[in-house]
């Protein structure tokens, strides 16, 4: 038995873990005791990380749409298909008619291949991944605020904080290495305060939950901060050295009295004041937040908002304190620093700034129109603009909101390529799919949400003749006519390295077995674990005053329920990987909606019946989960059922910064099926 | 027999050995030690690795065999294990087999542990380092091995002291002794004295006896300790007693038929058809736990279900307090 030490592929938190091989084949996982951040522990995902890999539902072969089924073919014959289409499509109706979605499950290597895909390749600036549905508004948010879009600190910082505020973050069944950290700094008399709609786990922890109505985040945010600022608990020195723009965002909160809050969120008043105070007195607070802050029209202004909070009390820059968006997937951080982004080059290089340079680099013309955004892909698709579509390990069809829209989108489409391990929802309305290495089949590199730039390595070969992204995308740019001849991840790095300061000094030998957090520009720095604590990259921080705004959909008589989404503890995503782990499915193995006990009685739902959720968009049959652990009115569904897809039911509308939609909050009504026999 | 092996030589030992065997020996992988086949890597027995060499005995993951379809009628394929000796399980993991041993002896007899469990050579090594977290001497179960082995080391100065504990130990010994050097007495004097000097730091630490475990199970606050809980099982996976399993079929029409492990710490674990939980919250998983190591386990094979390897302490993702049964607050 050999042991090969990698990366989680699961969650942004990057625990480092052993690949057990027998025989070319995974017979188990065990923690690496010595990583610096995971420290020999994993959560139930990570110890059961390998089972996935061998399952027999795995693509093996390139296939091609032959009317109705999929056709097995050579990996040449695939390929030129491919390449006649994209030619076919760009000489018809442009480049811009042709997009690219990357995967925040590839590797560095693969996110930035694709992206000089895209751009060099097929001319085009449209290339965009998952991110856009996460954290684009922390992307944009953070840039804007501090001059860099990433968590400040690493994660074993939280262990050192005095108060740490959690909002909109199931932390301890989203990110389970990163609840370990706080439940450290808790042993050590930390305080922790949650804002959530549901009772979640550090919830029933906390010192303090608050339960702010989904959308109203910013309101009750400018209030927290109002008080503090009335109570005199603002670190002025830190404003006045390290900020500018804290006046107005000063006078914009005065208004937002807790009690205005209260009427805008339902967050008790004299909660949120006693909140705000423990929070200012204390020496280092760490903010925390996940997709409860980013997945809304005002996902930016709710970020800012809690940027705003930390410049405020001057929480940046040391250990213990800090601002923590915790990424969702294990890659998702290094896609966006690969410049799978139509607005970045690699490294958060504007498009429009860095053209030159990376003309010179990859040697060939750029593009300089805007490209387009995830869901800006889809809306350009239904309307006929766009025609050809490259998918990579992505599954917009579960994943994207307002599903019916989204696959009518696709369906539109002249030309869908899809790479992926499994057959998918998305795969299955392909022209040509083909078959990937997954992450214990490849080499490459994993950015983890706290900037930790690691290593994967390779395990096992691919089943049949599916083939690591990384060779496919090298084929694919070649055969477009651009000289990209990689021997290995390990060149394509040097590559990346080479034009990208904040991966300056990434080298596969100085990743060895501990990573590096970029910024990292070059072979002789150690790496940045905590951003921002001499200056910002902007020199003076940025305050914004943000102000509330009512959610895209209001809930009124006849959708009187607020529904928003999330996911469980024991799967990922569209559960493509862990509805095929048998003991994460055993878990959870069917679709449920969350509803209130009071609401439940009041509609006369028993616990386990199957009822009907309704929204503007569509209708599921889910059984009901009846708990106290969430708010009234509020009604929770998980999105990784492909059975009962969560999406069918959320609405597309966009943040108009970063161009999110807002997952989180969906106007929605609940039916029994027996009530329909009486209404007819 | 007893038998002196000078360091240099340990690994033209291992290479003899490995060309009728496989070799599984603690190794180093990148900064970790962990349990792998040899194949010429420094031996590391500095640290006792996190996850026991049990595994090679009962695996996370094995197939119990393939299913194949043949002319209408499915034929059914079984996978040998290979001949394995085992070097560097120390004394807990050896108490631990010896538990597995019972367990999976008792009726029905587990033919496919037995398979497994008779290829393998145990060259155990008596411990002179334990780890932070262990606790074996207060369990009897360590750190010096008495019997059950097939080989046993001792880690001296200058090399290893080797005895014999079955026929076939004694048989290597024999077959290598070209490579070995007469015992000497001080060697056995240093060797008595590595021992005491580890069971002198184990028995410092705070008392985790059988009695005063079993005390500290009748007052625990299960409750916090399931809000704590952070439902990774990694107390389950380490465990080199826990071996609980679950069966499926994989692939159709052909396919394997696997045996992998599972957690008791899992809600589905008990969980019923109807969806009726008899161990409901996190807080009653984790009671069970302990109860099924202190009584279930002595009740069904009189020996005790935990050999204080203090694996459980460090894996443990909410960082509770295990043995003192405390969380943290
Ligand atoms: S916490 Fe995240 S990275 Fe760590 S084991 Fe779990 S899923 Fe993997
Ligand atoms: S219960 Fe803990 S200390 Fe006891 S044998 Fe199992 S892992 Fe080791």
């Amino acid at each position: 038995m050999d042991k090969v030490l990698t990366t989680c592929v699961y969650c942004g938190c990057g625990c480092g873990l052993f690949l057990h091989v027998e025989d070319g084949r995974i017979v188990g996982v065990s923690p690496s005791p010595m990583h610096p951040m995971s420290k020999g522990r994993l959560c139930i995902k990570g110890w059961l990380a390998g089972d996935f890999v061998s399952h027999p539902d795995r693509l093996k072969f390139p296939m091609v749409r032959r009317e109705d089924r999929f056709a097995r073919v050579s990996w040449d014959e695939a390929i030129s298909i491919i390449k006649r289409k994209f030619r076919e499509i760009s000489d018809k109706s442009g480049p811009d008619s042709l997009g690219v979605l990357t995967s925040a499950k590839g590797t560095n290597e693969e996110n930035y291949l694709l992206a000089k895909l895209a751009r060099a390749g097929l001319k085009t600036n449209n290339v965009d991944h998952v991110a856009r549905l996460c954290h684009a508004p922390t992307v944009v948010g953070l840039g804007y605020a501090f001059g860099s879009g990433a968590m400040t600190n690493p994660i074993s910082s939280l262990a050192h904080a005095d108060v740490i505020l959690i909002v909109g973050s199931n932390t301890a069944e989203q990110h389970p290495l990163v609840a370990s950290y706080i439940l450290e700094a808790k042993a050590n008399g930390a305080k922790l305060i949650v804002a959530d709609p549901r009772k979640v786990q550090l919830a029933d922890l906390a010192d303090l939950h608050l339960k702010p109505k989904p959308g109203s985040d910013v309101a009750w945010i400018n209030a927290f901060l109002n008080v503090i600022i009335q109570d005199g608990l603002i670190n002025e020195r830190f404003i006045i050295e390290r900020t500018e723009g804290f006046e107005a965002v000063k006078q914009s909160v005065s208004v937002y009295t807790p009690e205005l809050a209260e009427s805008i969120s339902g967050v008790n008043a004299q909660d949120l004041r006693k909140a705000a105070i423990i929070f200012g007195s204390a020496e280092r607070c760490a903010i925390v937040y996940a997709m409860g802050i980013t997945q809304h029209i005002a996902g930016t202004d709710n970020v800012q908002a809690l940027a705003n909070l930390s410049l405020a009390t001057g929480n940046i820059g040391l250990d213990g304190t800090g601002l923590y968006p915790l990424r969702g997937h294990q890659n998702v951080q290094g896609s966006c620093d690969m410049g799978a982004l139509p607005e970045f080059y690699p490294g958060y290089q504007k498009v429009s700034d860095a053209r030159e340079k990376f003309q010179q680099a990859w040697g060939t013309d750029l593009p300089d129109r805007p490209g387009l955004t995830a869901l800006e892909m889809m809306a350009a698709a239904e309307n006929g603009n766009l025609k050809g579509l490259l998918v990579v390990g992505e599954n917009p069809v579960i994943s994207f909101p307002d599903t019916y829209r989204i696959k009518n989108a696709l369906n539109l489409l002249d030309f869908l390529m899809v790479m992926d391990i499994f057959p998918t929802e998305t795969t299955e309305l392909a022209d040509v799919v083909l078959p990937c290495a997954s992450f214990a089949e490849k080499n490459g590199t994993f950015t983890s949400t706290e900037r930790r730039v690691q290593r994967v390595r390779s395990a096992v070969a691919p089943p049949g003749e599916a083939k690591e992204e990384w060779r496919v995308i090298n084929e694919l740019i070649c055969q477009l006519g651009i000289a990209s001849c990689y021997s290995g991840p390990e060149e394509i790095m040097a590559e990346i390295a080479s034009v990208t300061p904040i991966y300056g000094g990434i080298d596969y030998g100085r990743l060895d077995v501990n990573g590096i957090h970029w910024p990292c520009p070059d072979r002789n720095h150690d790496g940045t674990p905590i951003l921002h604590n001499e200056r910002f990259p902007i020199n003076r921080a940025r305050f914004r005053p943000v102000e509330y705004i009512d959610p895209y959909e209001l809930i009124n008589d006849d959708y009187p329920l607020i529904l928003t989404t999330g996911r469980s503890l024991y799967h990922f995503h569209t559960g493509t990987m862990t509805r095929r782990t048998s003991l994460l499915d055993r878990e959870v193995p069917v679709p449920f909606v969350e509803i209130n006990s009071d609401d439940a009685l009041a509609m006369g739902i028993r616990n386990g019946q199957r009822i009907i959720v309704e929204t503007r968009r569509g209708q599921l049959f889910l059984d009901a989960r009846i708990t106290a652990d969430i708010s009234e009115g509020t009604i929770f569904v998980p999105f990784h059922f492909t059975e009962a897809p969560a999406n069918v039911l959320t609405n597309w509308a966009l943040d108009s910064q970063s161009k999110i939609s807002e997952l989180k909050v969906s106007a929605a009504r609940i039916r029994r099926p027996e009530d329909d026999r009486f209404s007819g | 027999m007893i038998v002196f092996l000078a360091k240099d030589k340990l690994p033209a030992l291992l290479s003899e050995l490995n060309e009728m065997l496989e070799v599984v020996a603690p190794v180093r992988i990148g900064n970790d030690t962990a349990f792998a086949t040899w194949v010429g890597q420094p031996i590391d027995f500095e640290k006792n690795p996190q996850i026991s060499p049990t595994e090679f005995l009962l695996p996370q993951r094995e197939v119990l065999f393939k299913y194949i379809q043949h002319s209408g009628r499915y034929v059914f394929e079984e996978v040998e294990p290979k001949s394995k000796l085992i070097l560097g399980m120390r004394p807990c993991d050896l108490n631990a087999v010896k538990v597995l041993d019972k367990i999976f002896g008792t009726e029905p007899f587990d033919k496919l542990y037995f398979r497994r469990r008779r290829s393998a050579i145990l060259a155990v090594l008596n411990c002179s380092k334990p780890e932070e977290t262990c606790f074996c001497s207060h369990l009897g179960a360590g750190p010096e091995c008495i019997d059950g082995f097939d080989l046993l080391f001792t880690e001296l100065d200058s090399g290893y002291l080797i005895e014999s504990g079955s026929s076939v130990g004694m048989l290597i010994l024999k077959e290598h002794s070209d490579l070995f050097q007469e015992v000497k007495s001080v060697y056995l004097a240093e060797k008595n004295e590595r021992i005491s000097k580890a069971k002198e730091t184990l028995n410092s630490r705070p008392n985790l006896s059988k009695d005063k475990i079993m005390g500290a199970l009748e007052t625990a606050d299960w409750e916090s300790m399931g809000n704590n809980c952070l439902s990774c099982g990694g107390c389950t996976f380490v465990c080199p007693i826990c071996h609980c399993f679950n069966i499926l079929d994989l692939g159709v029409p052909d396919g394997e038929r696997l045996r992998c492990r599972d957690s008791c710490i899992l809600s589905g674990f008990s969980r019923m058809a109807g969806g009726v939980n008899p161990r409901k919250s996190a807080g009653e998983r984790i009671r069970n736990w302990y109860f099924d190591k202190f009584q279930f386990i002595p009740e069904n094979t009189g020996l005790l279900g935990c050999v204080g390897c203090g694996r459980c302490i460090s894996v443990c993702l909410a960082s509770m307090d295990r043995w003192s049964l405390k969380v943290p607050r």
